[in-house]
């Protein structure tokens, strides 16, 4: 895949031909220096981003996003793929419970609401009490800890089942301690058959992974 | 689902959304009061019209309508008329009987000659006499010093007949701000001054009339002593000022509009005088007419030009009768109440839209406070729209949510801002007259929280931040400011906008006008839903990447 931004009246090409096949089930990290397209390629794998024009596609389950309408795609990143970020990104003004539950919401008809909220809450609490918050439910993000935040960042992820978790440096803001935490999380998750694509720049970190890829100067080498 | 969630949370964990709905609310109240009152006035002027004059006037000014009782008795018999009545219509110089010394105040007043009986059938004569012993109603809301609650039936009676019970002599009712004697309270009661001294209904004054001849010369002045029987508070304040009813044919006689003898100079009969050749009739200035129930005053109009059409020909065939009534046109007018008002009513209808107008641009502001604040609401909240697009909200998902927020903030607004018109308009009379006499404990409580406004601002701003300092600052200067007004208004004794000289009435009309309130809530949620609708798009428009990288 290509990707181009611009700066300004300058073209700065940040993915030059990166070519990536993960498989079901694998844990799959990228390494690489900043600035090398690792975010990028995360964006353009969970179509937040598309890949320049002519500048190849993402492929999931054998069928290109590119060609799928936006409704579909919508329902892409809700349903089939999970994101994780460096800064946890939760909703400052919802509760950790509704953070959790967030992306069920955004995927459920007015209709379905009420039918579901109730086995839906049940799920989101479910996960936030195997990842240790269930006393919790109730407090907002700015009173919990950064590796508290990160672990409602996964269950967020993780609400609607997704086929994929999509973690951009999951680690990178948390102490040693607690991002091994987080990745023990993540390696649970992935023995449980989810998917991984892990963005790190920390070699240790993506030692953990199945499959190590190296970004560099906007092209895969394994 | 997630949007009825987020635009709660939204709306109720900052302060910016209250801002707008405050903004809103103001926008909303303001029109409301200002049509309310202009709408109310309106209804004022044509109410009073009724009141005053009944559904159509006949009027000939000056020289009268001769064979005017003929007149009336064939209106009455149309189904159309309820009732008519004459009146004569002058003017004249009261002497008052103040002040305590010899050289008395005198008024130029407006004199009616009224039939009380038919009079009162045809205006609302009868409510208007302000000395009545109170009905029960009103004795809840008098105040326990109001002089009325002594009032002696008898009273009422010698206004409604226009007779002096105790001297048996013809009296006078004069309109409630005549006399400089009659103090008109916040509550819109009256109190005669010195402790009920200038009660007017015990007093006499002394009405001088210049009666006009046919040929339309003046005559001598006529002078007549009249007890004052009653006073009448109609609450039109032109009417109220300048005003005082006699009865007919008192007034009849003082403009020499009364029945005499025609004679011929050139033939005398048999005692050398003048021979007597006819009756010149009485006559009246106006005929006044009430409409049956359900009838329409221009329909009544429409038969009386007919019916004073066949009373004139008939009187023009009558050979015994010398004295003709006028044909229509040539100074007598048909007209019904609000044709006569015109003058008056339609520049006040085109006042009202004109406002109408200029403050539906109000509606405007309304869209662009919703506009700014939303742009900064989007603006701030730019990640979080990053993160819902990542987790698989639409585009049209994201823009719904500033939508609905705009509907919210548009609807709450709407009923804040009515039920704040409500409260200002159905207090209106409160304020003003605590505008009039501002409360000195007001200015007290200004002041005093300026002093802990200020001492707040020292103990917050004892270590130099810049923030508490200038909010302490700014609230103390406006209580301090607001303080200060009071005390210089106190001072100046007050404000009064509403001038009763000015604005025809007494009281400011205090009714809410429905069909503007619903129309203006209307409005101000369509408006506040356009200015969210630009922050909804650029919200929609928003790259998810940038956003998430947004700080």
């Amino acid at each position: 895949m290509h990707k181009t931004y611009r700066l300004g009246r300058v073209d700065v090409p940040v993915l030059k031909g990166a070519t990536l096949h993960v498989k079901p089930g694998e844990w799959v990290a990228i390494l690489g220096p900043s600035g090398s397209g690792k975010s990028t390629l995360l964006h353009l794998l969970g179509d937040l981003d598309q890949p320049d024009a002519d500048g190849g596609e993402v492929l999931f389950d054998g069928r290109s996003l590119a060609s799928m309408s936006r409704r579909a795609r919508n329902l892409y990143r809700n349903r089939s793929v999970g994101f994780v970020f460096q800064f946890y990104h939760l909703l400052p003004e919802l509760n950790i419970l509704e953070n959790t539950l967030l992306p069920a919401l955004v995927g459920l008809h007015r209709w379905e609401y009420y039918r579901r909220i109730g086995q839906l809450r049940q799920r989101a609490t479910q996960l936030l009490e195997s990842f240790g918050l269930g006393h919790r439910l109730k407090h907002r993000s700015r009173e919990l800890s950064g590796g508290e935040r990160q672990r409602v960042a996964i269950a967020r992820a993780l609400m609607n089942n997704p086929k994929v978790l999509l973690a951009d440096e999951p680690t990178g803001n948390l102490d040693e301690a607690t991002g091994a935490e987080i990745l023990d999380l993540i390696v649970q998750q992935h023995r449980d058959g989810l998917t991984v694509v892990m963005v790190t720049h920390d070699p240790a970190i993506a030692e953990r992974a199945d499959r190590i890829v190296h970004l560099h100067d906007g092209r895969i080498a394994e | 689902m997630y949007h009825a969630l987020l635009t709660n949370r939204y709306l109720t964990s900052r302060v910016i959304p209250l801002i707008a709905v405050a903004a809103v609310a103001l926008c909303v109240a303001l029109v409301i009061i200002v049509v309310s009152v202009m709408t109310g006035f309106l209804n004022m002027v044509r109410d009073s019209g009724r009141t005053l004059m009944g559904d159509v006037v006949i009027s000939y000014p000056v020289t009268g309508i001769p064979h005017y009782e003929r007149l009336i008795e064939q209106i009455e018999e149309l189904p159309e008329a309820e009732a008519a009545t004459p009146v004569v219509d002058s003017w004249g110089l009261l002497k008052m009987p103040y002040p305590d010394g010899a050289n008395k105040d005198t008024e130029t007043v407006q004199i009616w000659g009224i039939e009380p009986d038919s009079f009162a059938k045809v205006t609302g004569y009868t409510d208007t006499l302000y000395w009545r012993p109170p009905a029960e109603q009103q004795l809840k809301t008098m105040a326990d010093d109001d002089p009325r609650r002594q009032m002696d039936e008898q009273v009422f009676l010698d206004g409604l007949t226009l007779h002096d019970s105790r001297s048996d002599r013809a009296g006078i009712v004069l309109g409630i701000h005549i006399s400089i004697g009659n103090d008109r309270q916040s509550d819109g009661s009256i109190r005669p001054a010195r402790n009920g001294y200038w009660w007017m209904p015990q007093w006499e004054v002394t009405l001088t009339t210049l009666p006009i001849a046919t040929g339309g010369g003046l005559l001598e002045p006529e002078s007549r002593i009249f007890p004052v029987v009653n006073e009448f508070f109609s609450g039109v304040f032109l009417i109220d000022d300048k005003r005082a009813m006699i009865p007919l044919e008192i007034a009849q006689r003082m403009l020499h509009l009364n029945e005499g003898e025609i004679v011929d100079e050139e033939q005398l009969d048999d005692d050398g005088l003048p021979k007597v050749i006819g009756v010149d009739p009485a006559k009246a200035t106006m005929v006044l007419v009430r409409a049956a129930e359900g009838v329409e005053p221009d329909e009544l109009r429409e038969q009386l030009v007919g019916v004073y059409d066949a009373f004139r020909a008939q009187l023009l065939e009558d050979n015994n009768a010398l004295v003709k009534p006028p044909p229509q046109g040539m100074g007598l007018s048909i007209k019904t109440w609000e044709q006569q008002q015109a003058d008056f009513i339609e520049p006040i209808e085109k006042e009202r839209e004109l406002m109408r107008t200029l403050f539906s641009l109000v509606y405007l502001v309304c869209a662009g406070l919703v506009l700014a604040i939303f742009w900064a609401i989007v603006y701030e909240k730019t990640r979080d729209i990053g993160i819902l697009r990542s987790i698989g909200a639409s585009r049209f998902g994201i823009s719904w949510i500033f939508l609905r927020y705009g509907l919210v903030i548009g609807i709450a607004g709407a009923l804040v801002g009515v039920g704040l018109a409500y409260l200002v308009v159905r207090n209106i009379n409160t304020i003003h007259s605590a505008m009039g006499d501002p409360p000195m404990w007001l200015a007290i409580i200004m002041l005093g929280l300026a002093l802990v406004a200020i001492a707040l601002t020292i103990y917050h701003g004892r270590r130099g931040a810049l923030m508490p300092i200038t909010l302490g600052l700014l609230v103390s200067m406006t209580l301090i400011g607001t303080g200060a007004v009071i005390l210089v208004l106190k001072d100046r004794g007050g404000v009064v906008i509403w001038d009763p000289s000015v604005y025809y009435f007494t009281t400011i009309p205090n009714e809410m006008d429905t069909g503007t309130a619903i129309f203006t809530m209307i409005g101000a949620v369509i408006f506040s839903l356009i200015g969210a609708f630009l922050p909804a798009a650029k919200a929609a428009d928003t790259d998810p990447v940038r956003a998430l990288h947004y700080e």
